[in-house]
């Protein structure tokens, strides 16, 4: 069978795509960039109409699946996370953006809000791939920089919904936004009983789930077409749709996510394609857009957040996530490029800025700790004092006591030891979330960040006789073992074989919570197969346990669960 | 707003085809019936309102490349290995006698010659996906019937490909031209074959063994792959199914393959949807009745003549009779490989869609009918029992296959669920291990004790190659609630689950959700840490002793473990998916 033009494009993006992938796996670096870049390098051989076609998909698959994983419980803890930090970026980078590209670069206002948009605005994927690690152990600055990374992709919804009015009159920009809100409550409407009647039908297929599921994208893009929105507002509604906490949902969500990669790698790569050899003019303007994400987006945020009360380092490692191009401001573009509203000169140069900062974002994350030890530190550190000062409560003549790095379930636990058997202590913590608890329920406490070395000499960690860490991230525990002083060291750790690292570096003890359940595990399957117990009293026993633990208020707390 | 449609004939077909399929799921039939009928309700038999042009067929032959690999990747021959002398037996002399069966057929029902070659080379299949997918939901996949049928489909995979690429060569005028692509045919096949088991045997482990834990980078990289071959198939002026057959062979055998054909099903459902769909499309009212009654007969005689041979031949091999008998009564239909065939035999001009129509009409008919048999197989069975007993004698008897039942299955290999794992061993005889990161599946491999499966607990292929279904003990060592919720929703009732969890609410949960025991390693330390402290106070000399203890404790685990895990443990759910 001789093949359609389209599958030997087809085969051309993915043969480069998959070399420049290698290359990005070999250096741990995120795709996005390098799809990019693969399509820079195809350029025109894969110029074929029916590609943009199947690039259009690769737009609605990728909001689509953000709509259904969008977690809309967490919004209002998200806004109390980056509310500040994320609007005050958005009104002093926005218009100084705005301000550079209509005056300097003399772009229409058109052109200057799409470089706005695109210099505000900071990616999801490339950041959460990046702070993986540190979202998962719950660190604070994780948990900002993804805060402020979901507030920007929901900004980013609603700008594309302003956007894809033709005329910027009020009434136009209006009934866009009408039809935005009817999508969401049809999509409130199918959520609540279109869908499940779905998987009812479906009985028991995923298959049949999955292909529902994009029937309903399909109905919401063409409704937004109808009345005349962009195509992301009817994905992100119909992703809302199919939000289902059921477990047959499970498979269908990664069904989908299959589909969404396939042709994601086409909707980037096609991007890449799209950019012509770069005149210097593009270059300008992309090198005037990448500085303004590199360098000033952080620095505001980073402001914003000392501002708000986080501890320098925090601030500096959140901002320092933000800085790269958002894969929906590359919607915007090629959305806007497809209305021909947008100059190909500030298209070329977005698509550009995105691959650099993209790929910088994740080589800058390397040095940042140098970086910051050199650089930051020092300017902030007599303000720094002074804050922890300011902050802190210690007794001047403590003595011989405690100090507990981190509040949470575990250093709540070992504050409440402390206080039964009438023993003095420290905690030490940087989150401003648990400031509040910490300063009612605790007699002596330091805010402040333990790797820096002020807080330690507050907390009078030289006078101390035990230091007790329940923060479970190597740096921190290491930056414990420096700290002068002849107290006993306690870390935690995740594994064994990092444990005796940190007990050879000098802890007196490392608790391995991973061997404590597997001691645990064993010991309870032992006495489960010589009926010494059964599972329902175990289950009746632990259900208790919950409960006092509840009362005495060791729970956990918030979205964030806080793992310490 | 001035912007492209998102393909309208494409979104139509998609759209229509869910709504069928739906009505089809009540009746119990499989979608590829529904899809096929979707192209004819869109297409001239019914409303004419989609054309099989421009992105749709771009779209329909993707699929096909699709299916190809997919197909492809599921050639592992360790699957059948036990069994495959027998196999091999059995499915060259079915080929034979079936092709004899339906030339014989064709031509007394009056098909000119060329369409009588046709139409018995392509009603020679069994429809995989309708076997394995209805065997599967009832099972009996692994069961040594299912195992018979799927070696033999296995085996008809490699002969469809041949006809493949020999009804998509040119020149077949006649008989020496035959032979000499036909030779053709196999001098590029054995390079690409040669190439492609050259490269799974030494570069594909490297290159995967880096990429597997990445999902976006495994999956693209994997779909590249499948280009690559497609492209280089073309350069040989074989058809793109050859290539993606052949890509997909070449991952097959490794470790990684059932994770991956768990990523790639899904676009290979959506877009052969198109394909099956296409079909329909080209058929025109009178194209799909012109042969109605040949087309009834000949069901019914093939469907009839299939079910004989397969079970001469299983018996042949001294299986027992229900094995033969089952193994032949899920193989009765005539499949959509016989729909691929003549698509290609019309595009090459071999047939007209006529013909076409005929093999749609068995197909769908054939297929319909065959879902009833399958799902009712072992009733039709105990019905007939009295009669097939006369085929009964001492020396038949079954092949004991290896499966896992009431097995103990641990999601996750990691220092939680490492120690428990020889407990288990003793307790249920059989471990198996599901893990999702290269380096854990690498360190399992070189301990060489326990059976072990690379993957994503959240792919259902996954979970039925462990036969999660009748395992009595699951260890799951993800915090993750939606997967825990999973495996405690698929688990049997009377399997004890033990699970983890982070928060005392999703702990609440999972007791609700039948789990056994819910682990929640951050209170077990909280619990030990204020235990220690308390003594550290009170009692120094105890707090000595238990610390050296657990020191000790934690250095052995550590030089037990002997690949210092840098990554930190992300369960065998991986992350979430972005």
């Amino acid at each position: 069978m001789a093949m359609t033009d389209l599958i030997t494009a087809l085969a051309v993006v993915f043969v480069t795509a998959g070399v420049f992938l290698l290359i990005a796996n070999q250096f741990s670096l995120s795709p996005i960039p390098f799809y990019l870049l693969a399509g820079l390098v195809t350029g025109t051989i894969v110029a074929e109409p029916q590609l943009i076609e199947l690039a259009q998909w690769g737009i609605a698959f990728l909001v689509f699946t953000f709509g259904f994983r969008t977690d809309f419980s967490s919004v209002e803890s998200v806004l109390r996370d980056a509310e500040t930090a994320a609007v005050t970026q958005l009104l002093v980078v926005g218009p100084i953006a705005f301000g550079v590209a209509h005056l300097v670069f003399g772009f229409g206002l058109e052109n200057a809000v799409y470089f706005a948009i695109a210099a505000t605005l900071s990616s999801t994927i490339v950041g959460a791939r990046e702070l993986e690690q540190e979202i998962r152990s719950n660190l604070v600055h994780g948990r900002l920089a993804s805060s402020v990374h979901f507030f920007d992709d929901l900004l980013a919804i609603g700008l594309i919904v302003v956007l894809s009015a033709e005329q910027y009159t009020s009434t136009l920009v209006t009934s866009k936004i009408g039809y935005g809100v009817i999508f969401l409550l049809v999509a409130l409407l199918i959520y609540r009983h279109g869908f499940p009647l779905l998987v009812r039908l479906a009985g028991g297929s995923d298959e049949l789930v999955m292909m529902g599921s994009i029937s309903i994208l399909i109905g919401f893009i063409a409704g937004a077409e109808l009345a005349g929105v962009s195509i992301v507002v009817g994905a992100f509604a119909a992703g809302i749709a199919i939000r289902g906490d059921d477990v047959s949902a499970l498979g269908v969500q990664n069904g989908i996510a299959s589909i969404r990669d396939f042709f994601v790698a086409i909707f980037f790569v096609t991007l890449g394609a799209l950019v012509s050899i770069p005149s210097a003019s593009v270059l300008v303007v992309a090198l005037t857009l990448a500085v303004l994400v590199l360098v000033a987006n952080p620095l505001v945020l980073m402001l914003a957040f000392v501002y708000e009360g986080y501890d320098a380092r925090t601030a500096f490692l959140s901002s320092t996530s933000l800085n790269q191009i958002s894969e929906l401001s590359l919607v915007v573009a090629i959305q806007a490029l497809l209305l021909g509203s947008i100059s190909e000169t500030l298209f070329d140069a977005i698509i550009l800025a995105a691959a650099a900062t993209m790929i910088l974002t994740s080589v800058a994350r390397r040095y940042e700790e140098p970086v910051y030890r050199s650089l930051i530190e020092r300017l902030v550190a007599g303000r720094q004092t002074r804050k922890i000062d300011e902050r802190s409560a210690v007794d001047d003549d403590l003595e011989d006591h405690i100090v507990i790095v981190g509040y949470g379930r575990q250093g709540r636990r070992v504050v409440e030891t402390c206080e039964r058997l009438g023993r003095e202590y420290v905690v030490m913590d940087n989150d401003p979330v648990l400031w509040d608890d910490v300063r009612s329920e605790c007699h002596n406490y330091v805010f402040g960040d333990a790797l820096s070395t002020y807080p330690w000499t507050k907390a009078r960690v030289s006078e101390a006789s035990l230091v007790v860490s329940t923060v479970d991230h190597r740096p921190v525990s290491e930056a414990v073992l420096e700290v002068e002083t002849d107290a006993d060291v306690i870390l935690r750790s995740e594994t064994a074989a990092e444990a005796t690292a940190l007990l050879e570096q000098g802890a007196t003890y490392v608790s391995v919570p991973n061997v404590l359940a597997g001691d645990h595990l064993t010991e309870l399957v032992y006495a489960i197969g010589t009926n010494k117990t059964d599972t329902e009293t175990l289950k009746d026993d632990h259900l208790d346990y919950f409960d006092a633990l509840e009362r005495h208020g060791f729970a956990s707390r918030g979205r964030w669960g806080d793992t310490e | 707003m001035s912007e492209i449609a998102l393909a309208a004939d494409f979104a139509i077909i998609i759209v229509v085809a869910t709504i069928v399929g739906l009505i089809a799921r009540q009746t119990g039939q499989p979608t590829i019936i529904a899809y096929i009928l979707t192209g004819l309700i869109l297409g001239p038999v019914m409303f004419d309102i989609v054309t099989e042009e421009g992105l749709v067929e771009s779209m329909a032959e993707l699929g096909l490349g699709f299916l190809l690999f997919l197909l492809g990747m599921k050639m592992r021959f360790d699957d059948i290995r036990e069994i495959l002398r027998p196999i091999i037996n059995i499915a060259v002399w079915q080929t034979i006698l079936q092709t004899a069966l339906a030339l014989a057929v064709a031509w007394a029902l009056g098909f000119d010659p060329t369409e009588v070659v046709i139409i018995a080379l392509a009603t020679v299949f069994g429809a995989t996906p309708i076997i394995v997918k209805i065997l599967t939901d009832k099972d009996e996949i692994t069961a040594l019937p299912g195992k018979i049928d799927v070696g033999v489909l296995i085996v008809q995979d490699i002969y469809l490909v041949i006809i493949l690429a020999l009804l998509g060569a040119d020149e077949l005028g006649s008989a020496s031209e035959i032979a000499t692509t036909l030779g053709v045919i196999a001098v590029m096949m054995t390079f690409i074959g040669v190439f492609s088991i050259a490269s799974s045997r030494y570069l594909l482990p490297k290159l995967f063994r880096r990429i597997a834990d990445n999902k976006d980078v495994f999956l693209v990289v994997s779909i590249a792959w499948a280009f690559l071959f497609i492209a280089v198939s073309e350069q040989f002026d074989l058809s793109l199914e050859v290539g993606a057959f052949l890509a997909g062979i070449s991952l097959a055998q490794l470790p990684y393959s059932k994770e991956l054909e768990d990523r790639i099903t899904p676009i290979t459902d959506f877009f052969i949807l198109v394909f099956f769909a296409s079909i329909g499309l080209r058929l025109a009212a009178d194209d799909l009745l012109a042969y109605w009654l040949e087309a009834i007969v000949a069901s019914v005689v093939l469907m009839v003549g299939n079910f004989w041979i397969m079970f001469y031949l299983i018996d042949r091999e001294d299986f027992s009779v229900e094995t033969s008998f089952l193994g032949a009564i899920n193989m009765v239909q005539v499949s959509e490989f016989s729909l691929v065939v003549g698509a290609l035999a019309v595009q090459q001009g071999y047939i007209d869609t006529d013909v076409l129509g005929y093999l749609s009409l068995m197909a769908l008919m054939t297929m319909s009918v065959s879902t009833y048999i399958i799902n009712y197989n072992h009733t039709l069975y105990a019905r007939s029992k009295p009669w097939f007993s006369r085929f009964e004698s001492e020396s038949k008897t079954d092949i004991d296959l290896k499966s896992y039942d009431d097995h103990a299955i641990a999601i996750g290999y990691d220092e939680v669920t490492q120690q428990v794992l020889p407990l288990l061993e003793e307790e249920y005889g059989d471990v198996v291990i599901i893990d999702r990161q290269t380096d854990h599946i690498e360190e399992l491999e070189e301990e060489g004790r326990y059976d072990y499966i690379y993957g994503d607990f959240r792919h259902g292929e996954i979970r039925k190659e462990s036969n999660l279904k009748n395992a009595s003990f699951v260890l799951s060592s993800t915090v993750q609630l939606d997967v825990n919720k999973a495996l405690l929703n698929e688990v049997s009732d009377d399997a004890t689950v033990f699970v983890e969890a982070e928060r005392i609410d999703d702990a609440r949960e999972l007791y609700d959700r039948g789990a056994a025991y819910v682990i929640m390693s951050t209170y077990l330390t909280a619990e030990k840490l204020s235990e220690y402290l308390e003594w550290y106070i009170s009692d120094p000399a105890s707090f000595d002793e238990a610390v050296e203890r657990d020191i000790e404790r934690i250095t052995e685990r550590a030089r037990s473990d002997p690949t210092d895990r840098q990554r930190r443990r992300t369960g065998p759910g991986g992350d979430g998916d972005d």
